[in-house]
């Protein structure tokens, strides 16, 4: 940039002006580190939910999902040390926070309300359709393909979920991870490695 | 040629710090220097007289004991800089 002050035509201000929203919007913050995370921790939960409740018969094993604190406790971790380097804030990234924030929200209010009304059966099918919005939502933030799929994914699994209300209905946790989260954080990942050098 | 464009405004690097803080929320002063590749005496300059003009704010702080000096645009800078795109929109008659 040139650091003197002269005159320059409107055309000169025009190029300026768009190269740097360019730059400014063409950065890509993601690398998918939360999205692998949460993908691999819920396919480990419910995989091995499903082995070890079908070879045992025992309930016990549920508490596989405790597994979920330890991520919890990682992303406040992580998101307080990748804020702290931050060195720019974008409305993207924000509105993107709000959108995991209210899926947050949703999910623990949900599974309050199911846990209350003991309506376990139906717990599968709304985790299923929740985890479908953020994703799919991240996706038209973000114009990146791979996680709008994965959105919709979590939506026909939510209805295939209907169908199987049976142990099995668990299975249907790890497709949906696999689309919504594990492949798209693998993609973003290679994209924001790519970007980044 | 340019009267009616802001004076302010119209200078390139003083243009490009708008540029770019018009697109984010707000951004670190070694996040802008990086992007318009200035030095950092005259960006502090340009930042100033930005400042001075009420199109941008900046707040100085320490993050682990280093000073760190973080940009938004303002209300007023947006109206500026909207003007100034309306005018240069005028003037080439997009």
């Amino acid at each position: 940039m040139p650091q003197e002050e002269e005159h320059f035509s409107a055309h000169q201000s025009l190029a300026i002006i768009e190269s740097m929203i360019q730059k400014a919007q063409n950065r890509f913050s993601e690398n998918g580190t939360l999205y692998l995370l949460w993908g691999w921790v819920i396919f480990i939960c419910c995989t091995f939910h499903y082995t070890l409740l079908t070879i045992t018969q025992n309930q016990i094993w549920g508490n596989i999902w405790a597994l979920t604190i330890v991520a919890v406790l990682y992303q406040f971790y992580f998101l307080f040390k990748k804020n702290k380097k931050k060195a720019v804030r974008t409305y993207t990234d924000d509105i993107i926070s709000g959108v995991w924030s209210c899926f947050g929200i949703v999910m623990g209010i949900a599974s309050f309300i199911m846990y209350k009304l003991g309506s376990w059966s139906l717990l599968y099918s709304f985790i299923l359709l929740f985890y479908g919005i953020p994703t799919f939502l991240s996706g038209i933030i973000m114009r990146f393909k791979p996680l709008i799929i994965g959105g919709i994914c979590c939506w026909i699994l939510s209805i295939i979920s209907v169908f199987v209300q049976t142990k099995e209905i668990l299975l249907l946790l790890a497709p949906a991870v696999l689309s919504a989260w594990i492949i798209p954080g693998y993609l973003l990942k290679a994209k924001y490695n790519q970007q980044n050098g | 040629m340019f009267k009616e464009l802001d004076p302010i405004l119209h200078s390139q690097l003083r243009l490009a710090v708008m540029s770019l803080l018009i697109s984010v929320k707000e951004a670190e002063f070694t996040f802008i220097r990086e992007k318009t590749n200035a030095t950092a005496g005259n960006l502090s300059v340009q930042v100033q007289k930005l400042k001075d003009a009420g199109y941008i704010d900046v707040v100085k702080q320490f993050k682990d004991n280093y000073p760190q000096t973080t940009c938004k645009i303002t209300e007023a800078g947006i109206s500026a800089f909207e003007a100034y795109v309306k005018a240069l929109q005028e003037y080439l008659k997009v």
